[in-house]
């Protein structure tokens, strides 16, 4: 019964998980061997935790982030997921230039795993939400980088996902999203919603985290409370540069 | 996540509402929209139907009728395979927002293109109707397995070529020199029996053929090879598997490659 209800608690769980890229047939880098973007990596996490995704560009964030968004396959490990994932990565991903912000809500909370009549129901709360209801019957093309930004994340917040994963995009937001961000932040804290969360603005992930994964050429270099793997990641940083 | 398993009630909810942003972003900002669907095949009917009449002895009452069937589901194969052939690269927006039954992108063009072609059919049909000849009502029952038939093909090749030119993009380009090449060796704008020996038993194995043939036995009572009927079944079998299956290997790394 325990075991059973311990294993609910897991929303997330990679073991000794490995993802190769190999070179594109036709480029120029055909001749080159496969890259490996994550090795040995084995992380767990329970219901609720909100994680923060260090480390420097080609540390294989996004790539976890992709993995376990069931975007991009694993090479070789073990990747459980329980629950509806949504992602956050790119921006205008799942996004018709063409389309009105009206029409784009209803594919793009599809994508998100929820219903048509779900999205439907909550198509007025989506708008409202994003905040540029006067725009929302504009084609996509139109929007400012910072309502497109807007609108993805309404979206994503309303097709009522379990694990929420947000690459480095959050941070093009003006400070009005800064703060509906933060209040949503809030919420999730309540409401018991894993958030997995890669950025390189290390100063917000305190007020967001209480967990840091701290990646490095494809591998978990630490694991552990935020202010402990910051203060780690920051010392390493320094050291770095003063070598080279 | 979305339900993955195919023909579930959520794969074909999300298919419909593909269907619909195909058709809305088809026709969106073009002033004419909808009556495209009619413009362009009428066009190609009399530019085509004007020039080959003098160049090909096809013995028939009237060439336009015999042309029009043929050039119709030309039209559908051709259009939805050369769109769906590059479609992965096209809708990579959609590949890496989240994990979801890939192969209802390719199927929403096939539909919206089904419709198309349905439409432009039943214009046919009307005109045939009322101006020129009788119609034999009885053969049209065959009309839903044809139109089955096409679809099976069109989408096996479609699932086939897509799939693969996410990793080698020739192949975009090698169906876009293929396709003219294959318009002509289908009986399209001619029929069979006016090619030479050779010509002819090449034409007639081509799967395409005994489906346009078909259609025109349907409209206008013109003969087909029996034999050709059952290699273009088998043939069409055989594409669709081999399609599906490429795709299915192939689908989860899409991402790997765009």
């Amino acid at each position: 019964m325990t075991g059973s209800k311990k294993n609910n608690e897991v929303h997330v769980q990679l073991t000794d998980v490995y993802k190769r890229y190999s070179p594109a047939v036709g480029s120029h880098l055909r001749n080159q061997k496969t890259r490996l973007v994550l090795s040995e990596v084995t992380i767990e996490i329970n219901k609720g935790e909100r994680v923060g995704l260090i480390g420097s560009n080609g540390a294989g964030k996004t790539t976890l982030l992709k993995v376990i968004a069931g975007i991009s396959k694993i090479s070789s490990g073990k990747l459980v997921v329980n629950g509806r994932v949504n992602s956050l990565m790119e921006l205008g991903a799942g996004f018709y230039p063409d389309l009105t912000g009206r029409e784009n809500i209803l594919l793009n909370g599809m994508l998100a795993g929820a219903s048509r009549k779900e999205v439907r129901r909550s198509m007025n709360d989506i708008i409202k939400f994003s905040g540029i209801a006067k725009f929302i019957d504009y084609p996509f093309y139109t929007y400012s980088a910072g309502m497109k930004l807007r609108l993805a994340f309404s979206v994503a917040i309303h097709a009522s996902p379990d694990i929420l994963l947000f690459d480095e995009i959050v941070a093009m937001g003006d400070e009005k999203f800064i703060k509906t961000f933060q209040d949503y932040f809030s919420r999730v804290l309540k409401e018991k919603k894993t958030v997995i969360f890669a950025t390189h603005v290390l100063d917000v992930l305190p007020l967001y985290c209480n967990r840091v994964i701290w990646m490095d050429e494809g591998k978990v270099r630490m694991d552990g409370e935020t202010k402990k793997v910051i203060e780690k990641y920051k010392k390493e940083m320094k050291k770095r540069k003063d070598d080279s | 996540m979305l339900g993955k398993e195919i023909f579930s009630r959520e794969w074909w909810e999300f298919l419909d509402v593909l269907v619909e942003k195909e058709l809305r972003m088809r026709y969106k900002m073009a002033i004419f929209g909808f009556a495209w669907i009619f413009i362009n095949p009428i066009i190609q009917m009399l530019v085509m139907g004007f020039i080959f009449q003098f160049f090909v002895p096809v013995k028939t009452a009237n060439y336009f009728e015999f042309l029009f069937p043929g050039l119709l589901v030309w039209n559908f194969f051709s259009y939805t395979v050369l769109k769906n052939t590059p479609i992965f690269i096209g809708e990579r927006a959609l590949l890496k927002k989240a994990n979801f039954p890939k192969e209802t992108i390719v199927l929403s063009v096939v539909i919206v293109n089904l419709l198309n072609f349905l439409l432009a059919l039943m214009v046919f049909v009307t005109f045939e109707w009322l101006v020129l000849a009788e119609i034999h009502w009885w053969r049209w029952w065959l009309l839903p397995g044809i139109m089955l038939w096409l679809t099976v093909l069109t989408t096996g090749l479609s699932l086939l070529f897509s799939s693969l030119n996410v990793k080698w993009r020739d192949v975009n380009y090698g169906v876009q020199a293929l396709m003219p090449l294959w318009f002509y060796a289908t009986p399209i704008v001619y029929s069979i029996d006016l090619l030479p020996k050779w010509a002819a038993g090449f034409v007639y194995y081509n799967p395409m053929t005994a489906i346009v043939e078909i259609l025109r036995w349907v409209v206008i009572g013109t003969p087909v090879g029996w034999v050709s009927i059952w290699v273009s079944i088998l043939s069409t079998l055989i594409i669709f598997v081999v399609g599906w299956v490429v795709f299915k290997n192939n689908s989860s790394n899409f991402d790997d490659w765009l």
